[in-house]
């Protein structure tokens, strides 16, 4: 059994995971408009930590996230040799060198900490996140590692938000998953981690337990979602029947819901494909922006606190359903018990990835 | 008239990147979005309308016109002509 | 047992498969390098020139691989092969160019801001063959036999029967490419291990 808990996020929200939840459950965005921000200088709503510096930010946040994490289990498990730390990030810290992005922050972090293993860096677009807790997953359950520390991680650049507004992908208010108004994505950053490790007794909290899932590809576009959301229907039928749980015992489904019209569209038919559309859903981008290879930590960890709390969040932007397949949005926090969730990803690459996570 | 789909082809091999592409490998008729053409998509057709303002000042505001307009060089010269008269 | 049934190379001005030379890079020509292993291969596939080099290395690493081991095609159901590559240098080669498109030609560029990230060399294998299989691409400091070993072992142990590895080292002309099939059902190879890898990659 593959245990993961000691989540913790930096955001705009919030320095640690207590801050962050309590702001999600008061329905507090991280989202706010900057000016001069864009391209051609006009104003952006975005979702940036201003606590922390430009300079070496990257860096930064990942040894501020794991002295959060080490506080939560064995601190010894970070130095040992049978613990692989795996870093999920799109862009790194590409305004320190362009030529190679993650280079100096991650040797200065694992330097910091006397890591034993180099840190692997999953680059997958916006499926990073939760491929890397899955890729942490299937080291422990192959026996090549007792433990894995997984940190989410990415950062505003005008490389990125430039890039958005050249596909004209980004919306002109705060983003609003699945809502019929929405019009494209709100960029953010942040950072997160979970830790994995095959015995419960290394968390100083409760920990969960993790169904590895897979990931599959559209093999339709680059850059545009699939229209049958074959990628996304693949990885989580696979993701159910390799681990035998059925569409049935889900009490939630933390969805990526980018707010872009064929993202939110295409997983609509993904899920109603799946038969799983009526299984209550909400996208935490309207709280965080979309934190691109950070966004599948940070909803992962947002999930395992709505799990401990038995309290499912809202949907943060949505108002009226806007999909060709009815979803069930939550539109309101409501207490309810939460014991089984499907988490899912899908980016650019035609990359689509899912897991679950039950409560022990 | 050819001068202006050589020019054309010139612009769009360089705001496309299609480096490795010389004039003579674009067809006047070629179906530019098509497979068999050069397999343009939605983000190239960005780049359009990019190029059709930067070097010949025409806004193309219609997505519409434009789905029309890029089919071929033969349409997007066609087009260039019709806005410019 | 998995072993290790193709691989090739693509270096700055050679190109190999299975260790005997494919093709040498003509200086003389008027077309790119990889426009010349394109025009070898006899292919039509037109969105070839759309990919920035990151995705057409992997791209004609893989058409490499089919060729001298067309089972691929046949062998294999529409998701059991999957993706693992990796480099050093992430999409840095047209992150460069992006950037200048907006630093310096002041129009930040679509078609070049799709090709920013790593993976999107997987998309484009993924789209070439129809393929839904598994896909990862990593970020190491150096190359390092013992990932491919390690996840590809994991891959081929959680439903996948084929993994299409490769090195794609990428960065202002340099070309470092080292591209592996790892195959469960297949005897006719070499054994899937790190002195194998480095014994092929040769570096």
């Amino acid at each position: 059994m593959i245990f993961i808990g000691a989540e913790e996020i930096i955001s705009p929200l919030g320095q640690n995971i207590e801050e962050n939840f309590q702001a999600v459950c008061e329905n507090r965005s991280g989202i706010s408009l900057i000016p001069h921000a864009g391209f051609n200088d006009d104003s952006m709503h975005l979702s940036k930590i201003t606590a922390i510096s430009d300079r070496n930010k990257f860096e930064m946040l990942l040894i501020n996230i794991l002295e959060k994490v080490l506080k939560q289990i064995d601190p010894e498990i970070a130095l040992s040799k049978k613990t692989i730390t795996i870093v999920s990030s799109t862009k790194g810290d590409l305004d320190r060198n362009i030529s190679s992005p993650f280079t100096d922050s991650i040797n200065a972090f694992a330097r910091h900490f006397q890591l034993a293993n180099e840190p692997v860096v999953v680059s997958n677009a916006c499926i990073s996140g939760v491929l890397a807790i899955n890729v942490a997953g299937n080291f422990i359950k192959a026996g090549m590692y007792d433990h894995a520390i997984v940190l989410g991680c990415d950062l505003i650049s005008n490389f990125v938000l430039f890039g958005f507004q050249s596909l004209f992908a980004v919306s002109n208010a705060p983003c609003a998953p699945f809502d019929a108004d929405r019009n494209g994505i709100t960029l953010g950053e942040g950072c997160s981690a979970v830790v994995l490790s095959n015995s419960k007794e290394i968390f100083k909290k409760t920990a969960f337990q993790l169904y590895t899932g897979t990931s599959a590809n559209d093999a339709n576009h680059i850059s545009g979602p699939s229209r049958t959301g074959e990628g996304l229907f693949r990885s989580v039928k696979k993701t159910l029947e390799q681990n035998h749980i059925s569409g049935n015992e889900i009490d939630f489904i933390s969805a990526h819901g980018t707010a872009t019209v064929f993202n939110d569209e295409m997983e609509a038919i993904a899920f109603d494909r799946l038969e799983i559309n009526e299984k209550p859903l909400n996208s935490l981008k309207g709280y965080f922006g979309h934190t691109l290879g950070a966004a599948g930590v940070i909803e992962t960890a947002i999930s395992m606190q709505m799990m401990r709390n038995n309290l499912l969040v809202k949907s943060l932007g949505f108002k009226e359903s806007g999909t060709s397949k009815t979803l069930n949005i939550a539109t309101e926090n409501k207490s309810s018990e939460l014991n089984t969730i499907l988490k899912t990803a899908s980016g650019f690459g035609g990359c689509n990835a899912s897991l679950v996570i039950r409560k022990l | 008239m050819d001068s202006l789909k050589e020019d054309l082809k010139k612009h769009i091999i360089e705001q496309l990147n299609l480096e490795d592409l010389t004039v003579s490998d674009i067809d006047d008729d070629a179906l530019l979005f098509s497979a068999d053409g050069i397999g343009l998509d939605s983000i190239d057709a960005l780049e359009l309308i990019v190029l059709m303002e930067k070097y010949y000042g025409i806004q193309v505001t219609n997505p519409d016109e434009g789905k029309v307009a890029f089919l071929s060089i033969n349409t997007m010269a066609d087009y260039i002509e019709k806005k410019r008269a | 047992m998995n072993s290790i049934t193709a691989y090739c190379h693509i270096k700055d001005n050679v190109c190999s498969v299975n260790g005997e030379i494919f093709l040498q890079k003509n200086e003389e020509s008027a077309d790119s390098w990889f426009k010349q292993l394109y025009k070898e291969l006899a292919l039509e596939y037109p969105k070839f020139y759309k990919m920035d080099m990151l995705s057409q290395a992997g791209f004609l690493g893989s058409e490499l691989i089919k060729k001298t081991n067309p089972g691929l095609l046949t062998d294999y159901a529409d998701d059991e092969i999957a993706l693992l590559f990796a480099n050093s240098e992430s999409s840095a080669d047209t992150d460069i160019r992006f950037r200048e498109s907006y630093l310096e030609k002041k129009t930040p560029s679509p078609s070049l801001f799709v090709y920013t990230l790593p993976n999107i060399v997987l998309g484009e294998i993924a789209i070439r063959n129809k393929w839904f299989g598994e896909n990862m691409f990593a970020v190491l400091p150096k190359f390092t036999p013992d990932f491919f070993i390690q996840y590809g072992s994991v891959l081929l142990n959680t439903g996948s029967k084929a993994v299409l590895a490769g090195w794609l080292g990428i960065l202002e002309g340099r070309v470092e490419v080292f591209m592996f099939l790892v195959e469960t059902e297949n005897k006719n190879g070499y054994p899937f291990d790190a002195e194998n890898i480095r014994k092929y990659a040769g570096f």
